[in-house]
């Protein structure tokens, strides 16, 4: 291949990936969720006042809804909400982009390994190298899974997008020791957006001085200290956070398996007094509890490699599209042809022992801080296992494809049949992102609240107070009502009194109140505006206007005495 | 010195049976050792079988009295296949109607299995030794290559002796083979025709014939491999044709054989009441996939492509492969187990958690070291799980079970793979080397000790009701009182309570035949209401009892306020689940 058509070749990649990223972007999915609506609205208060919706200036963990996340994403969102004002696009605007820059990067980190060492000798390997740089970054370009989160405001995908660049240069770097600064920023950044990372990012950083401690060692040590002093200033302000902030410790206690441990022990309680009882040792031994965490553990890693998840359930619905997997099942067979090829015969594409070794160590860590955590497998968590399946997939293909290409006429019926089912698979994909997702799925995005917002709005002048729901499903209305209203984040932070933004917390502003409806016990009084679910009120109310879900299912109804 | 040579061979031969030896009796024991108490009860198809093994052993006839059924057992409507009643006539004879009696067959070809699977591991290998490295360990000297390195070598027979072994401390299998599960004895046959089948092709040709009867016996043993055994043999047959066509008239003869046995079920299998279960539990029968595909089709405003794309053959293909996928669950393989407690002990998976690095490197270097007739582990793999994929409970070990020893295998070569490479790393010190063996024989160690601990100390007692554990203890009761009473009235809430009272109580057959009332619906389900003095019915309060003196047997959480309570029977954990008393 010549550069050129390399050249048209990734260009075209780049433009797949951003249509993909930019169509319908803001309508599908169809409503921001309660985090991208939060992460909206907390851009908004500190772009108008510098604080936060709790009136903390300028934060660098955003309370949110008492989840204490890394805030980074929020400062991302301030230029688009300049530019184009509070919606949704606007908030999802920099995970797109980030995905867009991920595709990129992914084709050059490809390039970059094999480059390392210089083990690029022969012309073909050349060629090759471009072929699966290119593959790579097309798979991804197309892959359900990256699609999926970087169409929505997910910050674990510019976690991904800063760890495929911090990679990339430090590659870089160990030729030219000026490319450090950059990763150890740009993994620095990492660390402020998610908080996956502050598992991963230490795991990863192991595995790269163990595969390249030898190259590391030879680089001026000037480079490596003022690398090391950069990335340590700007974690900085995370260990204080974390020294002076018991609660920050509570969301990483929260969702961890030994959050929860009454029902997780009970039956492990009678197991042990029973041995006890019994003066059986071996019991006593082999029922102690840490046994138990250490399986809870291997069994969330373990999840990560469930064929079902992977290839046709994916995990919640947020997460994948309706009927979908997070990868194509047109890929299962070259992912094991290429797992095999990238462990035995790597050689024949040029690929050294060292970049071996970091893209099977990368694959294998990456599942490491989700298994510490309930709700596993878990798609967002383990988002950084991107690029590594689509390298594989990309080695599967290349080395199958050469083998059916000595296969004579029958490999022009293995090429059209293997296409048939690309494009079968591919405009299945499509259809059920673009079309059934919105069906299907608009209840788990939260939808309706857009409608009734404006609809609320337009008729709040005859009401002196509007009652909305924060039961399950409208768990954190009041979000989308200052996000919808635009509401002035400096009223809302004199008026809120900072509620806190736990799950069962009721919140106050202007003359809206977000609270549980119990129709018994209500007021009813004309002045009162109702928002709730259909089955907040009986059937004998006077409903002023029903919003639906997609697929027709009744969502909100708002309602007057 | 050639003698003495060969006396050195012959010893180490001698080492390897003795080694042989010790496992198999450790199979014997996991499988044997106490037996009769543990699973803590029999299930309703355990007493079935026991109970028509009995009566097949008085006249020849099955529960319901029909002469020497070759094709299928009645029983509760699920039509079994019927070898393993004829396997544990002999044992109830000699044993008596008991719980070891009706397990004994599963439990000794569970142990024959693990010796078969030795003799299987060596054929598909061919006996022989194998380079574990490549060639280019060739050093120059000077101008002349010297060999500096012997790759090292993997004698097979260390291999079996490995595969046997895992099978011997398999929970997988010491589960299934200490309960009388028929699909047990469908893996011992099929582990017998496969190696049958191999040690024909490789040199003692008459054998096919004994492969093709084994396999036919395996497809009147269990449902599911009524499918996977001529899955597998037509595996086989293409895999092996070349060799088949060398001895076509051995292979000729094994045909003949093969189909004159089929011939007598033939019918049956083909007949309606045969897939009657299939049926019932099939997932090509779940209409909500049609309505999906058709919500899809009207949302793309039924244009032709989305006929196309949300045609619901594909979802159905899906949803298998959906099922499919579900059978290798990491989770159900290494975690938890089978859902079902009759099948695993849900404390370990079905195959440990250590054997997982091994079954990974054990499974990518038969692909690369291509040893023997190595094609056919994977295959097996992969056949084995497709008829019990088309169900909708997965996954399902007992269904999967003729998968056994694929897995072991599996592990075997990545174990004594990765264990000679390390052996031969030259940089590696000698006492890490040990240290690495002596952590890994540790970890196995703890492996086992954890499920075979939690087996005896815990299982029975935290599972005794899926066991329907209560029904022994009620019916020796009923037994010394029932001279008392004109009737007994006895809830079925347990489940298919008839079997276990003909079980315990030893009833002659044709006493039973003769006093039974029988319902049959459709669906084929068998109903017992009645038989001697015997009434059963969900809702006991229905059944007439005018002018008698009746004892009820019922579900302790039913008892009605006027009753007077004569004893309560409980579960192993000690909660009450029967109770006994009058009005």
């Amino acid at each position: 291949m010549n550069n050129k058509r390399v050249f048209i070749l990734f260009f075209i990649i780049i433009v797949v990936a951003s249509l993909l990223r930019f169509w319908q972007l803001g309508q599908v999915p169809s409503s921001p969720d309660w985090d991208e609506a939060s992460l909206g609205y907390n851009a908004y208060s500190i772009m108008q006042t510098g604080r936060d919706e709790y009136g903390k200036f300028m934060p660098l963990i955003m309370r949110s809804f008492d989840d204490y996340k890394p805030a980074l994403y929020v400062y991302f969102v301030i230029p688009f909400i300049k530019l184009l004002g509070l919606n949704v696009v606007s908030v999802r605007l920099p995970s797109v982009i980030f995905g867009i820059l991920t595709v990129i990067a992914t084709y050059f980190l490809v390039i970059e390994l094999f480059k390392n060492r210089g083990v690029l000798r022969l012309r073909s390997g050349q060629a090759h190298t471009q072929k699966i740089a290119l593959l790579t970054s097309f798979l991804l370009a197309i892959s359900p899974w990256h699609i999926q989160f970087s169409r929505i405001a997910f910050e674990s995908n510019v976690g991904l997008a800063l760890n495929v660049f911090g990679i990339l240069f430090f590659l870089k770097g160990l030729k030219k020791p000026i490319w450090f600064l950059l990763s150890s920023f740009v993994f620095g950044m990492s660390f402020h957006i998610y908080q996956s990372e502050k598992v991963f990012l230490p795991l990863l950083f192991l595995v790269l001085l163990l595969i390249y401690r030898k190259e590391i060692v030879k680089i001026p040590k000037k480079y490596i200290i003022s690398a090391g002093l950069l990335l340590l200033i700007i974690l900085l302000p995370l260990f204080s956070f974390m020294l002076t902030n018991k609660e920050a410790l509570a969301r990483a206690r929260g969702v961890s398996v030994f959050s929860d441990q009454t029902p997780f022990l009970k039956d492990n309680v009678i197991r042990v007094a029973r041995d006890k009882e019994n003066n059986d040792f071996l019991g006593i031994v082999l029922d102690n509890r840490r046994i138990l965490y250490a399986k809870s553990i291997v069994a969330g890693y373990m999840s990560h490699f469930d064929l079902n998840w992977l290839f046709i359930t994916g995990d919640i619905s947020r997460h994948h599209a309706p009927g979908m997997g997070l990868l194509y099942l047109f890929e299962l067979p070259f992912l094991l042809i290429g797992i095999y090829v990238f462990i035995f015969n790597s050689n024949i594409f040029g690929l050294d022992k060292q970049s071996k070794l970091l893209i099977i160590l990368w694959f294998l860590i990456t599942p490491i801080p989700a298994s510490i955590t309930s709700g596993v497998p878990h798609a967002v968590r383990t988002l950084n296992f991107l690029p590594t399946f689509q390298i594989f997939t990309a080695f599967g293909i290349l080395f199958a494809f050469r083998k059916i290409s000595n296969l004579g006429y029958l490999r022009y019926l293995i090429f059209f049949s293997l296409s048939l089912f690309f494009i079968f698979n591919f405009s299945y994909y499509l259809n059920q992102y673009f079309v059934q997702q919105n069906y299907f799925n608009s209840q788990d995005w939260q939808y309706g609240y857009e409608d009734t917002v404006s609809f609320v709005d337009s008729q709040q002048y005859k009401y002196s107070k509007i009652v909305v729901s924060n039961k399950p499903y409208l768990d954190q209305s009041y979000i989308f009502f200052l996000f919808y209203l635009k509401y002035p984040p400096a009223d809302y932070q004199k008026e809120s009194l900072f509620a806190s933004g736990g799950f069962r917390e009721n919140h106050k502003f202007g003359k809206f109140e977000f609270r549980p409806i119990d129709w018994n016990k209500e007021e009813k009084s004309e002045n009162i505006l109702y928002v709730g679910k259909p089955d907040d009120f009986p059937q004998n109310v006077k409903v002023i206007k029903e919003v639906n879900f997609l697929n027709g299912q009744p969502a909100i109804k708002i309602v007057e005495d | 010195m050639d003698e003495l040579f060969f006396c050195f061979e012959k010893e180490i031969k001698m080492r390897k049976y003795f080694v042989l030896f010790l496992i198999v009796i450790l199979a014997v024991f996991l499988r044997f050792y106490q037996l009769g108490q543990n699973p803590p009860s029999i299930s309703w198809d355990e007493a079935a079988w026991g109970y028509n093994a009995y009566s097949l052993g008085i006249d020849g006839r099955d529960e319901f009295g029909r002469f020497l059924p070759h094709d299928y057992l009645e029983s509760f409507g699920d039509f079994k296949p019927p070898v393993y009643a004829y396997l544990d006539i002999m044992p109830v004879k000699i044993f008596g109607l008991n719980e070891f009696a009706v397990r004994f067959p599963s439990a000794i070809l569970g142990s024959l299995t693990v010796l078969i699977t030795y003799f299987l591991v060596l054929e598909i290998f061919s006996n022989r030794k194998w380079e574990i490295g490549s060639a280019k360990l060739d050093k120059e000297v000077g101008n002349r290559k010297e060999k500096s390195h012997f790759s090292p070598q993997i004698s097979v027979s260390h291999l079996s002796l490995l595969t046997s072994f895992l099978l011997a401390i398999s929970p997988w299998h010491i589960n299934l083979s200490r309960a009388a599960f028929e699909a047990n004895v469908a893996t011992f046959f099929i582990v017998c025709g496969v190696w049958l089948f191999l040690a024909a092709v490789h040199n003692k040709k008459w054998l096919i014939v004994f492969s093709a009867i084994s396999f036919v016996l395996s497809m009147y043993t269990f449902n599911t491999s009524r499918i996977v055994s001529p899955l597998l043999v037509l595996m086989l047959a293409i895999g092996f044709r070349k060799k088949l066509l060398e001895i076509k008239r051995e292979t000729i003869l094994a045909m003949i054989v093969g189909i004159l046995l089929i011939l007598p079920t033939f019918k049956f299998l083909i007949s309606p009441q045969a897939s009657l279960r299939f049926k019932e539990v099939n997932i090509f029968t779940d209409g909500s996939i049609v309505g999906t595909s058709n919500t899809e089709i009207t949302n793309d405003q039924n244009v032709w492509w989305s006929k196309v794309i949300h045609n619901r053959r594909f979802l159905f293909a899906k949803e298998y492969l959906r099922h499919y996928f579900d059978n290798l669950n990491p989770n159900f393989l290494f975690i938890r187990g089978d859902g079902n407690p009759k099948f695993s002990t849900r404390d370990v998976g079905e195959l440990y958690l250590l054997e997982v690095p091994f079954l990974v490197g054990g499974l990518l270097f038969i692909f690369k070291k291509k040893w023997g007739d190595w094609w056919l582990v994977p295959l097996w793999l992969v056949v084995g799980i497709i008829p019990a994929a088309t169900a909708r409970e997965t996954p399902h070990a007992l269904r999967i079970e003729t998968i056994l020893p694929t897995f072991q295998i599996l592990t075997a070569v990545g174990l004594v793979f990765l264990f000679e490479k390390i052996k031969d790393l030259e940089n590696l010190s000698r006492y890490l080397k040990k240290l690495i063996f002596f952590l890994f024989a540790l970890f196995l160690t703890f492996n086992f000790l954890y499920y075979f601990h939690g087996y005896y100390a815990h299982y029975p007692r935290e599972y005794s009701g899926e066991w329907q554990y209560g029904y022994k203890d009620s019916i020796s009761y009923v037994q010394s009182v029932e001279n008392n009473y004109d009737q007994i009235n006895i809830t079925d809430s347990l489940g298919r309570p008839y079997i276990y009272y003909l079980f315990y109580t030893k009833t002659d057959p044709k006493e039973f035949q003769k006093t039974a009332n029988i319902t049959r619906e459709a669906f084929g389900f068998v109903t017992v209401n009645a038989f001697d003095k015997y009434r059963f019915a969900k809702d006991i309060r229905t059944i007439d009892n005018k002018g008698k003196r009746v004892l009820y047997i019922n579900n302790f959480f039913q008892i009605p306020n006027d009753a007077k309570i004569l004893k309560t029977f409980y579960l192993l954990n000690g909660s009450p689940i029967l109770a006994a008393y009058t009005i």
